[in-house]
């Protein structure tokens, strides 16, 4: 029997996924890796680490589950995270870690484009924000900061580029990937000369743009001997993970939006226009040639209430984690929305949209004699949500949608699609993948195969198990809490700038 | 309870059937006097637990506050002392034990006497000479052995070689666990992996076992190789392979590195083993790795 493999190279692990022709999940594995902050502004992750991971994991996947159950690999689809830079030399050898996109040295380097005029047309023609999340930036802070590396670079290229290029030898960047350095032209199609110009390189250092479709690259000779796989398996270079996360959630086409809270989030709306906002406040990434993601991305997400339980959840009776955090759920479901007033601000690692204030903080607001530690957990859950939904109701200004669709590990638990219904007033659905990412992969590779005529009809076959509908009185609540929330962050920019001026002393 | 005593190996008869104790004191400091704590090595490994007072104290060139129930736990390696060079106004226990070996590379003989395995003798040696912080806050179970070793050795009673030697083993083991949990807290593995991943890393060319990777992070190895298989996909001796490959990976791309001594310097027995292994992983040789490149 044939199958696909999907490869997704995320930020904390490389998730192999094995799918049979009709996008059914058949085994999958996965091999994590850390993040290394050598100072508190940086996060890097080796190389050699991810290819070695992703290696193994793909080798025992096959040897495990594949070969023993006599599977036929037709083609193997990549995905990745965005925005990793990783410096190489001529012979391809890594100079030192690759930077990803938690990375926040270069925010100096961003503060400055911004008060450039190109900045206006730098971002409208790349659709990256100018942030130091950006391979843009990040390049131009090697620049700046880094010259003798700069200078030895052959080229920039990201995690995904690496592992393609261990396994096959070519330098190539599909046009998903590209779309988030902030260095190519997202509607011609063509690495940016004005972004090229600001980081101060040529087109030379950075790989070959080719579709998302692409299958012209091929595994290694050596590869394909010790994984057992055909010379003919196809090698389709894919997309990046947000992209590939809303193909997987099936929402192609009008009126749909995903939300995406894993330990960060998003909310995500597909077209085939880009999605032109004048204040800069969302990206649009390519998902494939004329499909446009768009949308806004938090800091925040199921990493503050993981914070929130490191902090104040009972592991007196030496529970795991896991059940610490679902203990707190529970004590959350026993208040009423809007916590009996009591609101959190969850900007603990500062913003990105919709306020793209890297000095927003975190603050509960309203705190009364009355409140208990269960509306302290409450109020944090519900404080991450209304920073979703901020994200989505200025989306809508620019498109109208009214079915969610949800993914990432937090965002599907009950009680937080429950609470995101009643927050956007709509109609909330969770799909039938565990891992929108590979099914969006999967997708990808499947239409590639001819299993699909297009992206659209690949994206009509993921179906939504659980529907959950909003409760208008909570909805009415929610909003008026949402007014304060949001002008409250807003209000008080200036003294989170000031408080972030003493922080940045001790 | 016997008055406050220090008793010295040589010089006091209680300690003449077990010459790997150096000191054994319970000591009560009144006033405070000049020169009668200053910053020296230890013998041996040196256990001292608090019972009164607020002392002020140095280990290795850094300030430390010992409240009562607190324990430092210091090797053979480390300097320590009264900030100041005195004791502080208070009471305090202490144990000085010399090992038959305890290298800083961690390779530990603790002696005949002891009844803990070769096994678990060399990881306790790992924990400790790997060990940062000599503080081990709040053990208040110290306390009891302490009193229990006092109780035996003044005694006499029949079979108190074999309590005090038990004992002692019990105050290491109690110490090194207590040890390798404090900075380990269950609420975040994520931390704590990370945490042995850079251990590991700076520790490469050292053969490490499962044992000794579950001890450093405080977990019995069934707990440990279940965790680590369900946060990092991988058992823990095919992630530590992982990583050893990786560094190799980057020392293949230094030309003046012969094969044995990447394969040393990333913790493989030899070339050939490395050569098999990294065969086995990457299809290649490290020698057409390494050419490749080229």
């Amino acid at each position: 029997m044939d199958c696909l493999l999907t490869i997704d190279i995320n930020t904390s692990a490389v998730k192999i996924h094995a799918f049979d022709m009709n996008g059914r999940v058949i085994c999958w594995k996965k091999g994590s890796y850390p993040t290394f902050h050598p100072q508190p502004d940086y996060s890097e992750q080796d190389p050699e680490q991810i290819f070695i991971t992703t290696l193994f994991i793909l080798k025992n996947l096959l040897n495990e589950h594949i070969h023993p159950n006599k599977y036929k690999v037709k083609a193997i689809c990549f995905s990745s995270s965005m925005h990793s830079v990783l410096p190489v030399d001529k012979s391809g050898n890594p100079l030192g870690n690759a930077i990803i996109w938690a990375d926040n040295r270069g925010v100096k380097e961003a503060e400055l484009l911004k008060k450039l005029p190109q900045h206006v047309n730098i971002f409208h023609t790349t659709g990256t924000p100018i942030h130091p999340m950006s391979p843009l930036i990040k390049i131009t802070w090697l620049k700046n900061h880094d010259a003798e590396r700069f200078a030895q670079t052959y080229k920039f290229i990201s995690l995904k580029e690496y592992v393609i290029k261990q396994l096959t030898g070519e330098y190539v960047i599909d046009h998903s990937i590209a779309s988030s350095t902030g260095l190519f032209d997202i509607h011609k199609l063509k690495w940016h000369q004005e972004s090229l110009d600001f980081a101060g390189i040529s087109t030379e250092r950075l790989s070959e743009p080719v579709s998302v479709f692409n299958d012209s690259i091929q595994l290694k000779k050596e590869y394909c001997v010790t994984l057992g796989l055909s010379p003919k398996t196809k090698l389709i270079i894919g997309a990046s993970d947000g992209c590939l996360a809303t193909l997987g959630a099936g929402i192609i086409g009008e009126g749909k939006a995903t939300i995406t809270i894993g330990s960060s989030g998003a909310v995500r709306v597909a077209d085939k226009q880009v999605l032109r906002d004048e204040k800069q406040r969302f990206f649009n990434y390519l998902l494939a040639e004329d499909y446009y993601i768009s949308g806004g991305p938090t800091n925040n997400g199921g990493v503050v209430f993981e914070w929130f339980a490191k902090q104040f959840g009972d592991f007196s009776e030496g529970l795991e984690f896991d059940e610490i955090l679902n203990d707190l759920f529970k004590t959350a479901s026993h208040v009423k929305s809007g916590a009996d007033g009591l609101l959190f601000l969850p900007y603990l690692l500062g913003e990105r949209a919709p306020l793209w204030n890297a000095n927003a903080r975190g603050m509960y607001f309203g705190l009364n004699i009355n409140h208990e530690q269960k509306h302290f957990v409450r109020a944090t859950l519900e404080g991450i949500l209304f920073e979703i939904y901020s994200i989505g109701k200025i989306l809508e200004t620019h498109r109208n949608f009214e079915d969610v669709y949800i993914n990432g590990a937090y965002a599907s638990l009950p009680l937080w699609t429950q609470i995101l219904a009643d927050m956007f007033g709509k109609t909330v659905h969770i799909n039938d993948n565990h891992d929108s990412v590979a099914m969006g992969a999967a997708l990808m590779g499947l239409t590639k195969l001819g299993v699909y005529s297009n992206l659209e009809e690949a994206a009509a076959t993921v179906k939504s198990i659980e529907t959950y509908h909003p409760n208008t009185k909570n909805h009415e609540t929610y909003m008026k809490y949402f007014k304060i929330f949001e002008r409250l962050s807003h209000k008080l920019s200036e003294d989170f700038e000031e408080i972030v001026l003493l922080q940045q002393e001790i | 309870m016997n008055n406050p005593f220090i008793l010295y190996q040589e010089k006091s008869k209680e300690l003449e059937t077990f010459p790997y104790i150096i000191e054994f004191a319970n000591h009560k400091i009144q006033n405070i006097q000049l020169h009668s704590h200053q910053i020296k090595l230890s013998e041996g490994i040196k256990i001292c637990f608090i019972t009164e007072g607020k002392f002020d104290w140095n280990i290795d060139g850094q300030p430390y506050l010992l409240y009562p129930n607190d324990t430092s736990m210091t090797c053979p390696w480390q300097t320590m002392g009264g900030n100041k060079g005195v004791f502080d106004i208070g009471s305090l226990m202490w144990i000085t034990i010399k090992p038959q070996v305890f290298e800083q590379n961690g390779e530990l003989v603790l002696g005949d006497w002891s009844g803990i395995s070769e096994t678990d003798q060399r990881v306790i040696g790992k924990i400790l000479s790997l060990n940062k912080k000599p503080i081990l806050s709040r053990l208040k179970s110290c306390q009891q052995i302490f009193q229990n070793l006092e109780t035996e050795l003044f005694a006499q009673e029949m079979g108190y070689r074999t309590r005090i030697n038990h004992l002692i083993d019990e105050l290491l083991i109690t110490a090194v666990r207590h040890l390798s949990k404090q900075d380990n807290l269950r609420r975040d593995f994520p931390q704590t992996f990370l945490k042995l991943e850079q251990t590991l890393r700076e520790n490469l060319s050292d053969p490490w076992t499962v044992e000794e990777m579950a001890g450093l992070v405080g977990l019995g190895t069934t707990a440990f190789t279940e965790k680590v298989k369900a946060f990092s996909g991988f058992s823990p001796l095919n992630y530590l392979i992982n990583i050893r490959i990786s560094e190799a990976i980057k020392l293949l791309n230094r030309e003046d590195l012969s094969l044995t001594d990447i394969a040393l310097e990333t913790g493989f027995y030899s070339s050939q083993h490395f050569s098999s292994t990294f065969k086995k992983l990457t299809g290649y040789t490290p020698r057409e790795f390494r050419k490749s490149k080229d």
